[in-house]
């Protein structure tokens, strides 16, 4: 596979598709990247073929998502059709139609938490987490899945949504939350009691370019994949830490996006985000795909624009963050479980989510399971300014015990029999169908 | 009006004189590879001694010049200049040519990113020398965009260069900067002889008091160019054979609507193309030949190691595989080899040749398997079926995994699904009516099979297409096959319906300069319009329209 490897790509621009007509996620976005994919002459390459998208089946969004009030209400033709080309990747790698993939796609997905009320950070659901949730279904729940977000933003959704599950390690390189848009993403962030430590997040200052994201690289993301031996690793790929984009604040460049996809070899990458759709976009997606197809990127070159030079002052700070998380990696089991999240039974937290795309608050209550056999079952109390009736969500782990499973099936009766529900929902991601209460929205 | 076709193939050449839409005569010489010239002359004759002379008559030739000069690689000495800029590593692509690389790009908007380097201009002279007897084919990387990189580098060569030169975006509209090379090359590598070919045939046409203007040559696309033209883009000459048979068929079908295959049985390969509510599909980049990715605008055609003449492979347990090698000819005719044919004939399908030999060979082979020797014959027919079926599907899986890039088209993909089979070649009254039973389609058996390719290329009629790129915030349009890039006026008011009607304007001004006839029509075969959006706001439109000038289906009877 290290020689000649053939890259499968899912190319879905979505060019009659926005959020509103001049909001970033609009049908231009991925215009210009068509353009230079297209004039590179690489649809034709013999070492990469291209391949159609398919629509997302409700039961494959409802295994890692619960949409409130319902599926139909938020979820549009262009979201199934981003998370099935995502599939669609993924199950060309698995099957061994390519060596790799790229679901070069939108809408992206990073920020859709497991709850849905509506949109935030630009996306509704999660391609990734749908696509690892679809392979364990197919595959097996042991299958080890090792995430790497890249985007600039916070990967706050799918740290969310794999933030108790043992099966995912996730790790997100980003810039700094204090500094951007979630907000979130800090090296005490380490994942719930049922994966601790698999949470693992790479803040990095503003300005950071390719010296600062390699060097994060090198030091912190390889060396924890090498231990951990994930059976797959995704590479969330947001291409918006580039120097020329105009929503954050990094200097990251074409050059260092393929070096960084050379180092990472990832089995599947998603895009995300990326917002300098003419100056960054076409020559990072050029890199990035003859970097996945182990062909010559050095002549990759944004024109005009000149990337960052990283002070050594900067480049300490990154260096510090770096011994810190490999400090948190290397101790994680030697942490205390019962002084993070109390004696149990349940460790609860309380959560404001805002929706900032669609203008939704939601607050939040959640109840984990404290499990010595299991990740633990959960209770998810929510409600939102869209549907101020609380809904409940009884969800399990991929493999729950025994004892979880019928705690859970009994609170999920009691919580049927409770009218203060709008909506009573009932999770588990190892069968395809989701039970829901309806009919009282 | 009189319409001669005449199309050159690997074993016979054909030619077609239709009076109106009449087949009023039908004619066939044995091609030599040789002198295709004479070929060609031959076929001419043949067909000239059923014209009445009682009305003027156009002479319309599918050849395989440019084809077989591409396949042998027979081109004069062809140099590639081009302009790259950053991207991908041309050595990474497997070019089977070297190219000299020039400082400058064009991004892509067709903005200058970077300008010419005038000394690196100066050294081309070193470079290409005068050029006597070579050609040299100039491409920049988004030329299609913005061809003035092309354009330069023309007027500097033209003041010195003697040898052909081809500039890439005159060939095409299209993205796609290596098929763009490829294309170029190509083209000029081939021009000269074209040149010649044209010059051989002025002097046929004054012995037979044809005005040059009435001669027209077919295209890959199914049109047809003029001689002048012919000379000048020589590489849209290629592949026209499957073409013509395609136009053909197009034109001997009684299906005018509704959607179908079209299998060109032959001796040696089986040709499949589609159409598609009576439309018939073209390559979505372009042609490919002998591996060789181009542009040049293609009838969609899948050529299939499958024929008459065909080899058989019997596996130990009788299974049986048919070629893709040709055996040579069947045993009935004479050949040495036990062929699909011989099948055909000692199951008194078709009366070819000597069914004694053909039953007494397959008697032969049958006792090997335990088998009577029409068990034998009924089984080279199932498996000969069966591998047509495959390629049938497989073409059709194929256009259904083409990409689709919106919300519209995923949701509702367009439906290529055939209804029928529509057959055509020697074997095809044998062979039809069952792949159509294996398909569960319907079937028509065309007449004038054998000379379907020449009655194709007898009805065929100029096709020209060109492309504009309007971007109204840099307030530039370009219409690359024109060589013209220009100001747009008031960009404000520059939508999608100005963009399409000015690039009509254009095709119709085109036309009359070459001779378009009464019914042509233009079909606009793909566009997009996009907003761009700069910090919240609106600064402009981007439009593509891409649109072909042709004439309507030519009905033929017979
Ligand atoms: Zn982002
Ligand atoms: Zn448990």
């Amino acid at each position: 596979m290290e020689k000649e490897p053939l890259v499968g790509l899912v190319f879905f621009p979505a060019f009659d598709w926005c959020i509103s007509p001049d909001h970033p996620e609009r049908q231009e976005r991925l215009l210009y990247t068509r353009d230079q994919i297209q004039e590179e002459g690489l649809f034709d390459h013999p070492r990469l073929k291209e391949f159609r998208p398919r629509l997302a089946a409700p039961e494959e969004i409802l295994r890692t998502h619960v949409v409130l009030p319902s599926l139909e209400r938020n979820v549009t033709e262009s979201h199934r059709i981003a998370a099935g080309g995502t599939m669609v990747a993924a199950d060309l790698v698995v099957d061994g139609v390519v060596d790799r993939a790229f679901a070069l796609l939108r809408p992206p997905g990073h920020h859709a938490n497991r709850i849905v009320h509506g949109a935030r950070g630009f996306c509704m659901i999660n391609n990734e987490a749908i696509m690892v949730d679809h392979l364990r279904h197919r595959l097996g729940p042991d299958l080890r899945i090792a995430i790497v977000d890249t985007d600039a933003h916070h990967a706050d959704g799918t740290q969310d949504i794999f933030y108790n599950d043992p099966g995912v390690l996730h790790i997100s390189l980003h810039q700094d939350g204090r500094t951007l848009y979630p907000g979130t993403g800090f090296v005490s962030e380490r994942g719930g009691p049922g994966a601790y430590g698999q949470t693992v997040n790479i803040p990095l200052p503003p300005g950071t370019g390719d010296q600062g994201m390699l060097l994060a690289l090198e030091e912190v993301v390889l060396p924890i994949l090498e231990e951990w031996q994930p059976d797959l690793v995704i590479n969330a790929a947001g291409q918006d830490n580039h120097f020329s984009d105009p929503i954050t604040n990094m200097g990251f460049s074409a050059q260092g996006y393929a070096r960084l996809t050379e180092l990472l070899k990832p089995d599947v990458v998603v895009l995300e985000g990326g917002y300098s759709i003419e100056s960054a976009l076409p020559y990072i997606n050029v890199g990035l795909l003859l970097a996945l197809a182990g062909l010559d990127y050095s002549r990759v070159r944004e024109p005009g624009g000149v990337p960052v030079r990283e002070s050594r002052d900067l480049i300490r700070q990154v260096a510090a963050t770096c011994r810190e998380v490999r400090e948190l990696w290397r101790t994680r089991h030697e942490v205390d479980l019962k002084c993070v999240f109390g004696p149990g039974p349940f460790f609860e937290r309380h959560r404001q989510i805002h929706y900032d795309t669609d203008q939704i608050f939601e607050g939040q209550r959640e109840s984990i399971r404290l499990c010595s056999e299991c990740p633990g079952w959960r209770l998810v109390i929510t409600a939102s300014t869209r549907s101020r009736t609380p809904a409940a969500a009884v969800l399990l782990p991929w493999k729950p015990c025994e004892r979880c499973l019928g705690e859970a099936r009994a609170q999920y009766e009691e919580l049927l029999e409770d009218e203060s529900f709008s909506q009573v929902v009932w999770q588990d991601p190892s069968s395809a169908l989701q039970d829901e209460k309806s009919g009282r929205e | 009006m009189y319409a001669i076709g005449i199309d050159v193939g690997g074993t016979h050449t054909d030619a077609a004189l239709l009076k109106e839409s009449q087949v009023a005569a039908l004619a066939k010489v044995p091609t030599d590879h040789g002198d295709l010239f004479a070929s060609t002359r031959q076929a001419l004759e043949e067909i000239w001694r059923h014209y009445p002379g009682d009305g003027p008559v156009r002479l319309q030739l599918s050849t395989t010049l440019s084809t077989n000069a591409v396949v042998e690689g027979r081109g004069v000495p062809t140099r590639v200049v081009a302009v790259p800029g950053p991207g991908v590593n041309l050595k990474s692509l497997g070019l089977p040519f070297t190219v000299h690389e020039l400082q400058g790009y064009i991004d892509h908007r067709g903005r200058e990113a970077a300008p010419l380097d005038p000394a690196e201009l100066k050294g081309l002279r070193a470079l290409l020398g005068t050029g006597e007897g070579e050609a040299v084919a100039v491409v920049g990387k988004f030329s299609q965009r913005n061809p003035s990189h092309e354009q330069q580098i023309a007027a500097e060569l033209t003041q010195w260069y003697r040898g052909t030169i081809t500039l890439g975006h005159r060939l095409s509209g299209r993205a796609n900067f290596p098929r763009r090379m490829m294309t170029a090359f190509l083209n000029a590598s081939v021009a000269q002889q074209q040149l010649e070919f044209a010059a051989m045939w002025r002097r046929v046409l004054e012995d037979l008091d044809i005005p040059e203007e009435d001669v027209l040559v077919l295209k890959a696309d199914g049109g047809t160019m003029n001689l002048a033209d012919s000379s000048e883009r020589p590489i849209e000459t290629i592949l026209s054979g499957p073409a013509a048979s395609t136009m053909g068929a197009q034109a001997l079908t009684e299906r005018e609507e509704g959607s179908y295959v079209i299998v060109d049985i032959g001796g040696t390969t089986t040709d499949l193309a589609v159409v598609v509510d009576g439309e018939v599909l073209y390559e979505r980049d372009g042609a490919v030949i002998s591996g060789y990715r181009t542009l040049v605008p293609a009838v969609l055609t899948r050529s299939v190691g499958l024929g008459g003449d065909s080899e058989l492979h019997f596996s130990a347990d009788g299974k049986i595989t048919i070629g893709p090698r040709r055996a040579g000819a069947p045993l009935c005719l004479g050949g040495k080899e036990l062929t699909p044919t011989d099948a055909v004939t000692a199951l008194e399908l078709a009366d070819v040749g000597s069914r004694g030999k053909a039953v007494q060979a397959l008697a032969e082979r049958a006792g090997e398997f335990g088998l009577t020797w029409r068990e034998l014959a009924e089984r080279i027919l199932e498996a000969f079926i069966d591998q047509l079926c495959a390629a049938v599907r497989s073409l059709y899986s194929e256009l259904e995994n083409m990409p689709l890039y919106t919300v519209r088209d995923v949701l509702n993909p367009p439906d290529l699904s055939p209804q029928a089979v529509v057959g055509l070649g020697a074997p095809a009254p044998v062979f039809i009516p069952r792949l159509a039973q294996a398909l569960g389609l319907r079937y028509e058996v065309l007449p004038f099979s054998a000379g379907a390719n020449a009655i194709g290329a007898a009805a065929a009629a100029v096709t020209l297409s060109l492309t504009l790129h309007a971007d109204t915030e840099l307030a530039r349009l370009t219409i690359p096959e024109l060589g013209c890039r220009e100001p747009i006026e008031r960009p404000l008011f520059f939508d999608l319906d100005k963009a399409r009607s000015l690039a009509a304007d254009r095709l119709k001004e085109l036309g009359r300069a070459r001779g378009c006839g009464e019914g042509a029509e233009i079909y606009v075969v793909e566009e997009e319009s996009f907003q761009m959006v700069r910090g919240f706001h609106t600064v402009g439109q981007r439009h593509m329209v891409r649109t072909q000038l042709r004439p309507q289906v030519r009905r033929v009877r017979g």
